[in-house]
């Protein structure tokens, strides 16, 4: 009952627009001691910054040209093949395996080549 | 011998664009898995053909990646702590005669393969900014302050590390330690297979690939990949288990490495199996001249091996001319 007032409370205060990343709703949740799990499960930790530095030398693996980061996504694209390599914990993952198509545009992640 | 002949057909197979059948390679062993038509064969299920080994067990190569990945994803949590059980704290030295026998000068770039928990990286900036500090007190022994050619010198001079491994456990156990330690600048961390390394070419100074090159599929290709990525007069430096020439210390060794180490595993790690795979994967590793053939082969020069406690673990180095 208590955590129907709350995100009662919550909806009514703040438009809730769902496309709007869930962890802007950390601070404006925090006066609340109940959690409010049914409306966010975002987590507390930030993302560490990504060291461009690392672009100097880091390559695609398949291709071995340079890499573009695009700071939205957080990922590493690589445009002639079409596929972008994540970045988790600041730490981007050079796996040929793990990265992402660019053209079909899903999340699921296909070997472009093995 | 074997080795090398086995290296050599490889070689001619990829040439010919994997278009060899698999009776040439001379493996028998093939998975379980669907066969796929020859266009597909450019590029990837050779490796489901050929057979390597996983410890003392046969299996294809692809299965061995995969397998290996899932050893090091167990152990990653309690992986240091298991090191200086197995090896009584004698890994830190091994590692601390790879940085002596380096002797890296201050800006030198450091590409740590297999880093894992970042052992070597963090050694290297510790080694190079003592140097630098000692450096520095030796130039200004009055105590003034820096003259105009240190200040220029010390901006160019930025060491920098980067420890790049497969497997993102291990990688995120030595970011943390890191950042534990305070060691956060000029250390860089990728997450990167050794066969296709995601490094542009004649970029780093110094490769370095300890307790990791058995673990990979294929070393011949791991090897190719060091010199590509070494600038020309870098420096290649592996270290490995290796075997013990003393026969009564090989008998020991033996009888340590099966009867103690898995059950330190099983007790401190929980896990028997990961363990049993370690000390068989060193028993497979070739032996220290035959390594010494497989960077001669990838056109290393120089390549010297020097053997720490007895041959227990052998220290190769090799330089890209």
């Amino acid at each position: 009952m208590f955590r129907n007032v709350v995100s009662r409370l919550v909806t009514e205060t703040f438009r809730f627009d769902r496309h709007v990343k869930r962890a802007a709703f950390r601070p404006s949740l925090t006066s609340a001691r109940v959690p409010v799990r049914s409306l966010t499960d975002a987590k507390d930790e930030v993302q560490p910054p990504f060291d461009s530095s690392l672009l100097d030398f880091l390559v695609c693996p398949l291709s071995k040209k340079p890499l573009r980061y695009d700071a939205n996504t957080n990922e590493l694209i690589n445009e002639e093949l079409g596929i972008a390599y994540p970045i988790i914990d600041g730490i981007p993952n050079m796996i040929p395996q793990e990265a992402r198509l660019l053209q079909k545009d899903t999340d699921a992640s296909n070997p472009p080549a093995q | 011998m074997a080795a090398s002949m086995r290296l050599l057909v490889r070689q001619l197979a990829r040439l010919s664009h994997r278009k060899v059948t698999s009776t040439v390679s001379g493996v028998s062993c093939r998975s379980a898995c669907c066969w796929r038509t020859s266009s597909g064969r450019c590029f990837s299920d050779a490796a489901e053909d050929r057979s390597t080994h996983f410890g003392f067990e046969t299996v294809s190569e692809a299965e061995k990646a995969k397998r290996v990945y899932k050893v090091f994803e167990n152990v990653a949590q309690k992986y240091d702590v298991m090191n200086d059980a197995m090896s009584l704290g004698i890994h830190r030295l091994w590692k601390d005669v790879l940085l002596h026998v380096m002797h890296p000068q201050p800006g030198a770039r450091l590409l740590d393969v297999a880093g894992g928990t970042g052992d070597i990286a963090v050694r290297f900036l510790d080694y190079v900014r003592y140097q630098l500090e000692r450096q520095k007190r030796r130039d200004t022994p009055s105590g003034q302050g820096s003259s105009w050619q240190d200040i220029s010198d010390d901006r160019r001079r930025e060491s920098s590390a980067v420890v790049c491994d497969i497997n993102k456990e291990m990688l995120k156990m030595g970011k943390q330690k890191a950042d534990r330690m305070g060691v956060v600048s000029g250390l860089s961390w990728v997450v990167g297979d050794a066969e296709e390394l995601p490094f542009d070419d004649d970029q780093f100074d110094i490769y370095t690939i300890a307790f990791g090159i058995r673990n990979v599929t294929r070393m011949d290709q791991a090897l190719q990949e060091a010199l590509r990525v070494l600038k020309p007069g870098g420096r290649f430096m592996c270290l490995e288990f290796s075997k013990v020439t003393n026969p009564v210390l090989a008998r020991l060794y033996d009888a340590y490495s099966f009867q103690v180490i898995p059950v330190l595993g099983e007790v401190i790690a929980g896990d028997w199996k990961s363990y049993q795979y370690l000390v068989e994967s060193i028993r497979k590793f070739p032996n220290q001249q035959e390594f010494k053939g497989m960077m001669e082969d990838a056109g290393f020069y120089c390549v010297q091996h020097h053997d720490l406690t007895g041959g227990v673990v052998a220290l190769h180095s090799g330089f890209k001319l």
